[in-house]
Parts: C-alpha cells; structure tokens; sequence
C-alpha cells in the first residue's frame, strides 16, 4: 500500500514534469504551427548549462543561466529560421526543427559524453518521511514549482495580451494578422516560454531519483511527446492531462515491473508509447485535440 | 440520367445552423445554380454532395442511390465530381498528371502490377493518356499539359480544376464559384465551356456562384440560400422579380451582426467575396 | 528526335556510373567496399521512406524499426538455434530475407490502422512509438533477437554460392572474391531493383494518388481516390523497402545488434531523403551516400583533417561531425532549396541545356519538392 502511494506521488511527479514539456510544446505549435522535434534537445540544453556552471556560480545562478540559454536556444531558431519559412507545410517546418535537433544533440552528447552530470540541486537525494512514507524532496519540489508554472503560465495564456493574441493566432493566424496581432512577438515569446518551461523540466529530469544529466537526456525529454499527442496537440489542458496521464503510466509501469516481467524489463520507458498507441486508435486526435474541420 | 435530390439537409456547425433543412432537385441534363450571400450555405451544400461533410440530418440522393453516408471517394465514383473555390490542385504535378489523378477511378492497376511496369498498366496509362488529351482539347489547355499546375496563371488553374473533374467522367460536376476572381472575358470564357460541357457531354451541372451575371445567363433553374434556409427555388427570370430574394440581396434590414457583405456591384458580376 | 538526342548524355552517365560500380570491386579496397555496402543498404531503405514522407507526405520516425525487422526478421527465419540462447527456423536464405520483408509489410500493414487515420503530422509523432516499442522488444524478446548482445547473421547461400563467405572459391582478375566483393553486386542488384520498383510506383497511378493525398487530402477524396487507403499502401510499401534494406544491413554488417536501429537511424534517413529531395528516387540514394558515407570518409582522414578529433577524445570526431554536416545540410535545404540535391541536378542540368537549344516550356524549374512548398 505504501508502495502505491509513493509510486502515485512519483507517477504525478514524473507527469507535472511532462506537463511542463509537453506545454512548451504545444504553445509553440499553436502559436507558429511548428511541431518542435527539438524540443527535447534544448530541454537538454537548459540542463547542460545548469550542471555546468552550478559549481562556479552556485546554483540558484546556474539555473538562471540554464533558462536563459533554453530562452535564447528557442528565440534563435524562432528568429533564423521559423519566422523565414513561414507560409511552408508543416512537415518542412518540422524537417527544420529535426535538422537543429541533429546538431543541438550530437553537440550536447559530445559535452557529457560517458559522465554522469551531476545538477548541483540543494536537494540531492534527501527523502522526507511522513506517515511511514518515503518521498524523495527532488520529487516534491518537482511537483511545487510545476504546479507554480503550470498556473502562472495558464494564466499568462488566459489574462496578457499576449495570450489573447496568441489564441486568436492558433484559431486564424491571418485573420489575427489583420486585426494587428503581431505574429512575430506571439512567435518570439512562445519560443522563449517553451524554452524556459523546457529547461526546468531538464533541472528536474536530471536529479534524483535520476543519476543525474547523460548524454540521452534528450531521448527521455520525447517521452513528453506522447503526453502532447494523447492531450491533443493544440490543447494546453491536454498538455497537463496527457503529462500526468504519461507520468503515472510510466511509474506505476516501472513500479510494479516485477509483475509484469512476462512483459519484459525496462517497461516504464516503452509504457508511453503503447498509451499513446491506445489513445490514438481510440481517438485519432488526441483527447482534447480539435478535429480539424476542412474547409474547401 | 438520374436526377440529385437534396431532401431536408441540415448541417451544423457548434450552435451555427450552416444548412437548415434544405431541399431541392437539379433534373439531368439542367444547369443548376445555387445561389445566396456570403455565409447562405452554399459551399457547405457542396460539402455535403460530395461527402466532405455528413449533414446531421436529411438525405442526398443520386437517382434511387442514397449519398449520404457514402465516403467520398464512393461518390465519385458514382458519377459526382467537383470543383473547389480555392483550387486545390496537385501544385507539383503536371497538368497532364492532375487530370490523370481524376482518372483514377477508372484505372485499374494495382500497386504490384505498376512497380513491375507490366505491360498492362503502360497500356492502360497509354489510353488513358489518350482521352486526357482529348480533355485538354476540349477546354484549351493541351499548350500547358507538360507543366506543373502551379506554374499556371490563375484562370488556367480554375479551368483544369474544370477539366479534372470532367476526367472522372462524372454524370454530375459541381462547380465551386468557376468564375470567382475572374475578369469578364475569363468569365465569359468559362460560360462557354460550362454550357459545351452541358451540351457535349452530357452532364448535369450544379453551379455555386456569386455571379449574378452569370447565374441568370446560363442557369436553367436557380436554388437561392439565405442564412442556410431555401428562399427561393425556380427559374431565373422568376428570381430577379422575386420579393424574398431581392429582400435577401438589396434591401431587407439584415439580422444583426450579419456576416453578409454583399454589395450591389457583387451582384452584378463584380469582384466576389470570398467565403469560408 | 531532338528530344532522343537530349538524353543522350543522361543515358552515357547512367552507362558510366553502372560501369565503374561493376567494376569497384577489382580495384577498391576492401574498407571503401564496406562503406559501400552499408551505403548500399541505407540507399534502399532511403527510397523506400521518399515514397511515404517525399510523395505521400506522411512524415514517419519508424523507418529504423522497420528495417530491424528486416535484419532480425532474415536472422530468425535463416538462422540456427544457437546452444538454447537464440531460436532460428533455418529456412533457406532467399525465402528467408523475402519472409522478412513480407514480415517488415505485414507489421507495416498491422500500424496502418493508425497510420492512415492520423492527419499529418500526428503521425511523426505517433511514429516514435514504433521505435521504442521496438527497442524494447529488441532487448526482451531474447530467444529470437539474442537481447542486447544481439545475434549474428546467417549466410546467404544460393545454390551452393555463398555471397557471404569464400564458398567455392572465386578469383576474377586477381583479385579473390571473398564476402564484402560477392555481396557488393549482390546488393548493387538489389538496389538497382528497388530503385526501378519505386520509379514506377511513382510516375503510375499510386504515384499520383499519393502526391494528391500529400498537397490536398479532401482534393484526393473527392477525385475518388480511397485516401486511407493510399495511406496505408504507402506506409506499407515503405516497410518493406525498409525490411529490404534491414536483410542488407544484416549481411553488410555481419550481426544484428539492437542499438543500431535507435531513433537516430530513423532520424538519419529522413535527413538523407530530404537533402537528397524529397520523393525523388535518385535523390534518396545521393543522400543515403551523403549521411551514410560521410562519417567514413571523415573517419578515414581523420589524421589529415585538421578539425577531427579523435573518436573517443571528448573533440569533435568524424561522427560528431558528420551529424553537424548532415543537421546544417538539412535546415539549408529547407531553407534555400526545398527540392534538395535532385532539384539542384535538374536546375544544373536545365541550366546546361538552355546553352543548346531552348527547352520547350522553360518554367522556373521543374518540379519543386511538394511536401515543402508554400502552402497556398
């Protein structure tokens, strides 16, 4: 029983992670229509800069250091190249962000290479007992500051400008454009925004339970893609649910993979893909996605 | 010949009533036009012929054959075959290929046969070829066959949208707006080729058209829409004197925050609007 | 006439280039061989994937799981069981890569429910599931896939020939004919067969179907053309291209190993038939030779190059920069020449003509990549 309840808490854990992934993911993709398989390399890159530079300029700077390189990472290839090819298919603008992540990842595996990075988080592998439970404190605080960002970014969505403009973009983007929505400023900040929300999902990807930031960091941050795919590609709350969904399917997989061992080992990492696999037969946009109307 | 009978259609979008229970029959042989102001339903009526949309209730019928709940690609290969308003050509492909494409219903070589190159399939490409000539004669198009359709100016593209249709060989073509953003003599241009396709072919033809010019000139029988419902159904000359629909176009107060934006010159066989 | 006389220099190249790739063997060594190879065997997967993504536009990551089945597929049907590790079924060697990439279909055909039904670019997405999945049952299903250590490749023997070993004995101008040599042709065969199988799907009836199904699905429905359908028979075809492809990289590397078939292989092969130009044939193979080849010749120079490291030294290595070259030749093609290599070819070599006597319709340039076009 104390099992579940601390495989619960570490599934929603995992999930709010996902959340913040599958987020940054999405705003980008109603806000320019790109579908960013970069994503998981600048999530990596956030981390890198944080694990980096944490023993020189202590933490709290490092992780300053870490958003704001997943900031620029995002604004740069919003600036040289999504604002360039707009007006393309989808798959060119997803070709592009494919070309950056061959880069941004050989480059990023080269960095960490064999290591294991450590984050330099004040909460290494601390546990905090209550009611006979064990919960890691990397864990707990991976749920307080999502569930902070998830708010503070759904009411940046919901309440500035720049939400409105945004949304009004995803429905008809030149519509918006008539109406003096600047395109490029929705762009630029969902780009940054994606990024900063990336980097912290890093921070928290790479500490414990995690050994710390490897050179397949990437390949963990496209778990969230599954999270954006059974939300509903252009749905936010899809994001949140499609995370949590995705984090507790993953850990409560990984927690009892003794007994499903006739489904052979390291279970959690492939538990993603068949719940998407699922959702998508079922559901072939996703839970919240809109069925997209065509209009001819 | 079988006549399309539209019974009770009904399309809804969210809370917006796009078709509200509207009927009508275009006879063999006719040229039909459904007409309307901006935002009347008719591309949606079009959808709903060509099983792009299902019509949350009523009926399409093509003869004794029931459409409604047909895929698309089963209607056109019952005979309906259409036009769009915003062209949606193969842009990459040869002008010859597009209409090939319209072909496909009628070609039969399947993917083992066409990865081997069995001379059956370079027959079947060769008189098919053939008669897609014959198409590009038909509407003046055989100087543009080897080019890329989207190289082609704009009232080239609307006519192989035309001549694509007719590859498929239909009893009925729907048109979407032939002739919108085109100058008088493309206009009058197509005309011509509607009333020889009428004429020569033999095929029924249903019109969606802003052009009032034009409705009135080559129309046999005109459906007018106005905010989804039929207001009107008869010949063309009874239209124009018609009290419901000369409300509908010039004067009438129009329901508050109408998306209508028809002016008088539209009517008259201006520049149309575009229509979602 | 004049149009004969215009293909006469296309016709002289093709002859050139199927000459000294016959005759490589007797004067290559045998490293440059096996490149060539693996170059050979990622040509064909390539094309098979410009056929999905290029002319039906349906973007996929799961090419590498695809061809693992084609490399595991071969393995387990030709294969002897191994000392109660591994399982194999020993079936002859052609029936048993043929069952493979019926196999690699099969699969193919069993995702395309899904496949077909998804708009787009959920289907990349979707896609990834393929490939981990995939690894996962790499790793797990031991008995027939030997687990993480992975199993070796049976030989392929036709009639008593056998292209992977010295069996009989072969000299041919002095130069002994051992495995890489006999399954250099081997493969040039089997390349040369997949390329003509897609050229013709391409310019036929399905080729058509889906270019229209990639530039307007509702345009393709309405022109009676079942687009699920056509979905599915590319995603299907384009497995087993990739099984083909799988059987080939089985025999050119000599053991199936599960890590080969990550998602950077499927991330690979998409950069190959976009710098080579999306759904053109002779633009999957120039770019399965650019992303494949590139890492071995730059491994092979390393010493001379003055920007590589060595492999393993933390620098920037061959591969490390090969992936950089191929990443930045993928956003350049985006960016400045959608229709890739091959587009750069036909414009060269309309360039060249325009010398001689005028094209008949001289439009700026053929056909541009359409899945990367301006959206109208």
């Amino acid at each position: 029983m104390s099992n579940l309840v601390e495989l619960l808490i570490s599934g929603l854990s995992l999930g709010s992670i996902y959340a913040l992934i599958a987020m940054g993911f999405v705003v980008v993709f109603k806000a320019t229509e790109v579908v960013n398989f970069a994503h998981g390399s600048i999530l990596m890159l956030g981390a890198y800069v944080i694990a980096a530079t944490y023993s020189r300029i202590g933490f709290p700077a490092a992780v300053v250091a870490g958003l704001a390189a997943a900031a620029t990472a995002g604004l740069l290839i919003d600036r040289l190249l999504v604002r360039r090819l707009r007006r393309r298919t989808h798959t060119a603008l997803a070709i592009v962000t494919i070309g950056v992540d061959i880069v941004l990842a050989a480059e990023l595996a080269r960095r960490v290479g064999t290591d294991v990075l450590n984050m330099g988080d004040p909460w290494g592998d601390d546990t905090w007992r209550v009611a006979g439970f064990t919960f890691p404190v990397a864990r707990l605080a991976a749920i307080a500051v999502a569930l902070v960002l998830i708010a503070a970014f759904g009411a940046l969505v919901r309440y500035t400008d720049w939400g409105v403009a945004m949304r009004a973009a995803a429905e008809d983007a030149e519509t918006a454009s008539l109406m003096g929505i600047r395109l490029s400023r929705v762009s630029l900040v969902a780009w940054m925004t994606a990024g900063v929300l990336a980097a912290v999902a890093g921070l928290f990807l790479a500490t414990f339970p995690s050994p710390g930031l490897s050179a397949t960091a990437n390949t963990t941050a496209l778990r969230a893609f599954p999270a954006v795919v059974v939300g509903g590609m252009d749905s936010l709350g899809g994001a949140v649910v499609g995370g949590l969904v995705i984090g507790l399917a993953e850990a409560l997989t990984a927690g009892y993979s003794d007994h499903l061992l006739f489904l052979g080992h390291g279970l959690g990492d492939v538990a993603p893909y068949a719940v998407m696999i699922a959702v998508l037969l079922w559901r072939p946009t996703g839970l919240f996605g809109t069925k997209e109307l065509s209009r001819v | 010949m079988s006549a399309l009978r539209v019974d009770g259609v009904t399309v809804r979008f969210g809370a917006l009533v796009a078709l509200d229970a509207v009927s009508f029959t275009v006879e063999p042989g006719t040229v039909h036009a459904v007409i309307g102001p901006n935002g009347a339903g008719k591309s949606t009526c079009l959808n709903v012929l060509s099983g792009v949309y299902r019509p949350h209730a009523g009926s399409v019928y093509l003869g004794d054959r029931e459409l409604t709940r047909l895929r698309p690609h089963h209607i056109a290969r019952l005979g309906i075959a259409r036009t769009f308003q915003n062209i949606e050509l193969s842009g990459t492909q040869t002008v010859e290929d597009n209409l090939l494409l319209g072909r496909h219903h009628l070609m039969r070589a399947g993917l083992v046969a066409t990865a081997l190159g069995l001379p059956s399939v370079s027959r079947e490409e060769r008189r098919h070829r053939a008669r897609v000539r014959e198409i590009t004669d038909f509407l003046g198009l055989s100087a543009a066959i080897d080019r890329p359709a989207a190289l082609l100016p704009y009232g080239l593209r609307k006519r192989l949208e035309v001549a694509r249709a007719l590859a498929l060989e239909p009893r009925v073509l729907l048109l979407d707006e032939p002739v919108a953003g085109m100058d008088t003599a493309e206009t009058a241009e197509m005309a011509a080729a509607i009333l020889a396709v009428r004429a020569e072919l033999d095929v029924t033809v249903l019109l969606v058209e802003h052009d009032m010019g034009l409705v009135t000139r080559i129309a046999d029988r005109v459906t007018v829409l106005d905010f989804g419902r039929r207001i009107f159904d008869g010949s063309p000359e009874a239209m124009t004197s018609d009290p419901d629909v000369v409300a509908a176009y010039l004067g009438g107060a129009p329901p508050s925050d109408s998306p209508r934006a028809v002016s008088p010159s539209a009517l008259l066989g201006g520049a149309p609007e575009g229509e979602k | 006439m004049s149009d004969r006389l215009r293909r006469v220099p296309v016709v002289a190249g093709w002859v050139a280039a199927v000459a000294l790739l016959a005759v490589a063997p007797l004067y290559v060594d045998a490293f440059w061989l096996q490149a060539g190879l693996v170059t050979i065997a990622a040509a064909v997967g390539a094309v098979g994937l410009t056929l999905l993504v290029g002319a039906a536009g349906q973007l996929s990551f799961a090419h590498a799981f695809f061809l693992a089945v084609g490399a595991y597929g071969y393995a387990y049907l030709s294969g002897r069981s191994s000392s109660g590790t591994t399982v194999g079924l020993g079936v002859p060697p052609v029936l048993g890569a043929v069952g493979a990439v019926a196999v690699a279909g099969a699969l193919g055909l069993a995702f395309s429910p899904v496949a077909s039904r998804l708009r787009g670019i959920y289907l990349g997405v979707a896609s990834l599931s393929l490939v981990f999945v995939g690894q996962h049952l790499l790793q797990n299903l031991t008995s027939v896939t030997g687990g993480f250590n992975g199993r070796p490749t049976p030989a392929f023997t036709v009639a008593g020939f056998d292209f992977t070993g010295t069996e009989p004995e072969l000299t041919i101008a002095g130069v002994p004919f051992g495995a890489v040599e006999r399954l250099w042709y081997l493969s040039l065969l089997a390349l040369a067969g997949a390329c003509l199988l897609a050229r013709n799907l391409l310019r036929g009836r399905a080729g058509r179907a889906w270019r229209m199904i990639r530039d307007s699905e509702v345009a393709a429905a309405v022109m009676g053309v079942d687009v699920r359908r056509g979905k599915a028979s590319a995603f299907v075809l384009s497995s087993m291209f990739a099984g083909a492809a799988g059987v080939l990289s089985a025999l050119a590397l000599d053991r199936v190993v599960p890590d080969y078939f990550g998602l950077l292989l499927s991330i690979e092969f998409l950069a190959m038939i976009v710098i080579g130009g999306l759904g053109s044939v002779a633009g999957a193979v120039t770019g399965a030779v650019f992303v494949t080849a590139l890492p071995l010749v730059l491994a092979r120079y390393s010493g001379v190059l003055p920007l590589v490291a060595d492999a393993g030294s933390g620098g920037v290595d061959a591969s490390v920069l090969a992936r950089f070259c191929y990443g930045a030749a993928v956003v350049l093609v985006i960016l400045v020449q959608p229709d890739g290599l091959a587009g750069l070819g036909r414009r060269i070599r309309s360039r060249l003509r325009r010398t001689t006597p005028p094209p008949p319709q001289s439009g700026p340039d053929a056909c541009p990549a359409g899945v990367l076009q301006e959206t109208p």
